[in-house]
């Protein structure tokens, strides 16, 4: 239902520089599914999730490639047909902090009201209020509070609010950005699975932008790895957590606490995630990357397919089993940050 | 002294090479504050040299060679600019009248800063009933209309040049005690002040070598806006014709060419002195309009 | 804080204000050095003259009974008599306390009006060339005196073009027939277009300012890139969201607006011979008149301090963070 392809999105900022922000991204999306895009700040996830309906700002710009939804090419809209029928209609928006996703100054329902009869025609004033307030019932809200201001709401209601805004028009897919990212963990677990119930209740599709892989393990059908503005690795859910065939997502992975371990070492990935600003002939990863080779610096790797729609950027994806099992170690890790280390000492 | 130079010290360590670095980056990149800079160093030079540099007296009555005086003539080899319905040198009177508006507009804006920011930091640090009556107190003089205020307080005190600049600093100040009080409060909050609080520091000290350094770009920001505003008044004040007898200000300029009626004829005598109070004022505006991108956040810390 | 809790605050603050501000005006007169007298008489009195005087305007009683009686005449609408004009002061400043007002009025809601439509365009163009334009010329605006405007305005329309009087409130031999005939009358107007465009060219430069730079905040909240989503048209965004939001702080600099706007007045009436309060303030400072320049002063500051009031109670209405208090 939705297929991107080749995508590449770049900024430019107040120094003029460009940002790949993102580099060349395939992905599909099928109805009815939720996939999880995650990766850390900066990876071009949401930049990737905006692009979709054309929110890119002023110094934005999709420079290549194609967005396939439903037949059409999103990226050859205008900005008046992706006004119109595209945006919230058919992709809607879930923000990361809800009570910001508001205007303070009108009644949360009146906000509501206000894009239901927007993109709506001939619904009238009532008939749009008592839609809101079937919204906010959905919602496990009380209806009243539809004629409440956004500061009235607590942070889990003000979610659920922004929940009912988002699919108060049905849209097919729905874009997520760390949604849970301002809760505490218990409602963020609530919010989750209402989100899920939601979506199935709905028939719509969820991309659920996050850098927290213990959230995408319990909602998502399908996972997409980002980095450097890359998707690295994509495959179902189980097979991601069980076995992945990057060595970042491997990082990922072994970076979140499982409460069904007994004792567990955390790892994490040392280094930052790179600037993208001068397009590379290399593995954006190598320069993290515990088990790069040469060959990691001499090009980009093609994507290794492996059955079942998985599939992995990394020269080494075929030895996943052994870079799992050396992942895990976290000294794997930290042996390469002292080596690193140990190298940019010597280069002064 | 000493406690001068170490709060110049504190605010060049802090902000020294980044905000020069800054400023010359920023003269580079804006074309208003080029403009600004260069119109203010041509009106900074005639106020300096400007008495130096006129042909005439402003104030001597100029006469032909037939011996009659030369009114309203429109400008000619002799008289640049014109002569006035008296027959004065209006090029003369045009060089003089920048040096008191710069001094009256900065002399003003120096004392109205000053006040300001003492009032604002007083009334940030100290919080309680002291900010309360500072700012209950500071909340009236923001009541009271500006310019009559000026007007009335000249009327009782008499228009001399030092009663006009007090008297403008003295609804001028306002503003800075205001904003400089609300960013204190600001960088009270911040962790290194708790830890010089704890250490036992005095309240002169904190106030002086930890808070000020950091208003001061905003200090300086506010200066720059205080005397395009003083510049403003004194102008009104002069055009209204309470300037003080010594002061020959292109405001004062102003009123003269009204209160003759000849604004209609004689656009000799009108123009210089208006053009020039409305570029002085642009090109402090301009700088000001510069300053405050230094001013903003990415310079904080 | 609830919405009556919130309005009684501010009446007591508006009377706070205003007893602080007569007081003000009574220590002004105090402040004299010298003898405060000569300010009331006129020179050229013999000592027994004076002395009646001073006896007839109650200035040798104490200085409590002279506070007392000088805030009880304010309430009772007595400002004194001018000496000038041979006549009250109240008597005097009545007609053109309105002629002021109802320019500097208009002129203030107008200067507000075009200040924020202008400001939010302005700020939702922020970077483009067309923005930078536009702050030239607010810039400019900005930077010349009112006299400037008002005479730079006189040289283009009177003198060159003739479209428009060179001054005063109406023609020579009209005749106005009560209240309203005189302020609603198309000649009334046509003497009004230049000093009005004149005060709102000044005017609005503050309004333009603030209103831009809250665009400009606003416009990167989450809150606006939610309505974008959301497919919204982009008129609607500027004014009915970022606009909407941007507004309070313009309506938060209506107390310094407001007495530009009266500050103005002295000058703009001057320029234009507009007969209203400011001039008269001016010209009785200028004939020593004090009573009846302390009484326009007193005036003018009302009416300040009244918009101010005003503004704190559109504020209200305009925030509602302010009247509903957070989450229950």
């Amino acid at each position: 239902m939705l297929e991107i392809e080749n995508l590449n999105v770049r900024y430019e900022t107040d120094q003029g520089e460009a940002v790949h922000a993102v580099d060349g991204v395939d992905l599909t999306l099928q109805p009815n599914e939720t996939l999880g895009l995650v990766g850390e700040s900066g990876c071009g996830k949401t930049t990737l999730a905006k692009s979709l309906i054309g929110l890119l700002g002023r110094n934005g710009e999709i420079v290549d490639g194609s967005i396939d939804f439903k037949g059409r090419d999103l990226t050859t809209l205008s900005k008046g047909e992706l006004r119109k029928e595209i945006r919230w209609k058919e992709i809607s928006m879930i923000p990361q902090n809800a009570m910001n996703g508001f205007d303070p100054v009108y009644t949360v329902g009146k906000q509501i009201v206000q894009v239901i009869r927007h993109h709506e025609e001939g619904v009238t004033k009532d008939e749009a209020w008592d839609r809101a307030r079937e919204l906010f019932e959905q919602l496990g809200l009380e209806e009243e509070r539809v004629e409440d201001y956004p500061h009235q709401f607590s942070g889990g209601m003000a979610q659920r609010a922004m929940i009912a805004l988002a699919i108060s028009l049905n849209p097919t897919i729905l874009l997520a950005d760390e949604p849970t990212t301002a809760l505490d963990v218990v409602i963020q677990d609530r919010i989750l699975r209402r989100i899920n119930e939601l979506q199935n209740e709905l028939n719509s599709s969820m991309i659920l932008v996050t850098h927290d892989m213990s959230v995408v393990a319990e909602t998502c059908d399908r996972i997409a790895v980002m980095y450097g503005g890359r998707i690295v690795e994509c495959a179902d859910t189980e097979t991601i957590l069980k076995n992945p065939k990057h060595p970042y997502t491997i990082g990922l992975r072994n970076a979140f606490p499982d409460i069904t371990e007994e004792s567990q070492e955390l790892v994490s990935i040392p280094g930052a995630p790179p600037e993208l600003v001068d397009p590379v002939d290399e593995c954006r990863f190598a320069p993290r990357c515990p088990f790069a080779k040469t060959e990691c610096w001499d090009g980009h790797p093609d994507a290794t397919h492996f059955g079942d729609g998985h599939r992995a950027e990394c020269f080494r994806a075929h030895e996943g089993e052994q870079l799992r099992a050396a992942g895990e170690d976290p000294e794997t890790w930290t042996d390469m940050q002292d080596e690193k280390q140990a190298s940019e000492v010597s280069h002064d | 002294m000493a406690l001068l130079q170490a709060i110049v010290e504190r605010a060049r360590r802090f902000q020294g090479q980044k905000l020069v670095t800054k400023v010359y980056e920023l003269y580079r990149t804006d074309n208003l504050a080029k403009i600004g800079m260069f119109l203010f160093g041509v009106y900074l030079l005639m106020a300096i040299f400007g008495p130096l540099l006129a042909p005439y007296d402003p104030l001597t009555i100029n006469k032909d060679a037939s011996d009659s005086v030369i009114r309203l003539s429109e400008p000619t080899a002799n008289h640049w600019f014109g002569t006035t319905n008296y027959g004065r040198d209006i090029f003369s009177q045009w060089l003089i009248g920048a040096r008191i508006s710069l001094v009256v507009g900065s002399v003003a804006a120096l004392f109205a800063t000053t006040l300001g920011t003492v009032i604002g930091l007083t009334a940030a640090y100290y919080g309680g009933w002291v900010d309360d009556i500072l700012m209950r107190f500071t909340d009236l003089v923001y009541g009271l209309p500006g310019l009559p205020f000026v007007i009335a307080l000249v009327f009782i005190l008499g228009s001399s040049l030092m009663n006009i600049i007090l008297v403008i600093a003295l609804i001028q100040w306002r503003i800075t005690a205001r904003v400089i009080r609300s960013e204190a409060l600001s960088i009270k909050e911040r962790p290194y002040i708790e830890s010089a609080e704890s250490i036992g520091a005095s309240d002169a000290r904190i106030i002086f070598l930890h808070i000020l350094p950091n208003v001061l770009p905003l200090v300086i920001l506010y200066m720059a806006l205080t005397t395009a505003w003083s510049i403003l008044m004194e102008a009104s004040i002069s055009f209204l014709g309470f300037a003080a007898p010594n002061q020959l200000s292109w405001g004062r300029m102003m009123y003269q060419v009204y209160n003759a009626g000849v604004i209609r004829d004689a656009w000799w005598w009108v123009l210089p002195p208006g053009l020039s109070i409305m570029l002085l004022v642009m090109s402090v505006f301009f700088i000001g309009r510069a300053l405050e991108k230094v001013t903003n956040p990415d310079l904080r810390h | 804080m609830g919405l009556k809790e919130y309005v009684t605050r501010r009446v007591f603050h508006l009377i706070i204000t205003y007893w602080a501000f007569v007081t003000t005006l009574f220590a002004l007169f105090r402040l004299l050095p010298g003898d405060p007298t000569t300010l009331y008489l006129q020179s050229g009195m013999t000592p027994e003259e004076r002395q009646r005087a001073l006896e007839r305007l109650g200035l040798d009683r104490p200085l409590y009974v002279q506070y007392f009686d000088y805030v009880t005449d304010l309430l009772t609408g007595d400002l004194g008599w001018s000496f000038r004009h041979k006549a009250e002061v109240y008597e005097v400043l009545a007609t053109k306390f309105w002629n002021t007002i109802f320019l500097m009025g208009t002129a203030l809601i107008l200067a507000y009006i075009i200040g924020v439509l202008l400001g939010a365009i302005l700020g939702w163009w922020r970077g483009t060339r067309r923005e930078k334009t536009g702050l030239i010329g607010v810039l400019i605006a900005r930077s010349s005196p009112e006299f400037w405007t008002g005479i730079v305005l006189l040289m283009v329309f009177v003198f060159w073009l003739n479209w428009f009087p060179s001054g005063r409130m109406r023609s020579i031999g009209m005749v106005v027939d009560g209240f309203w005939d005189k302020y609603l009358a198309w000649d009334f107007v046509y003497h009004m277009i230049l000093p009005l465009t004149t005060a709102v060219l000044y005017y609005m430069t503050m309004p333009v300012l603030v209103m831009r730079s809250g665009m400009v905040n606003i416009l990167t909240s989450d809150f606006i890139e939610i309505k974008k989503a959301e497919g919204l048209p982009e008129w609607t965004i500027l004014y009915k969201h970022a606009a909407r939001n941007s507004i309070l702080p313009v309506v938060t600099i209506a107390a310094v607006t407001s007495g530009v706007a009266i500050g103005g007045s002295l000058v703009i009436e001057t320029v234009f011979n507009w007969p209203g309060m400011g001039r008269a303030m001016v010209e009785a400072v200028s004939f020593n008149d004090y009573q009846l320049a302390m009484g326009a002063f007193f005036l003018m500051g009302s009416f300040v301090i009244m918009m101010n009031f005003v503004a704190d109670l559109l504020y209200v209405y305009l925030d509602p963070r302010v009247t509903y208090g957070g989450e229950q």
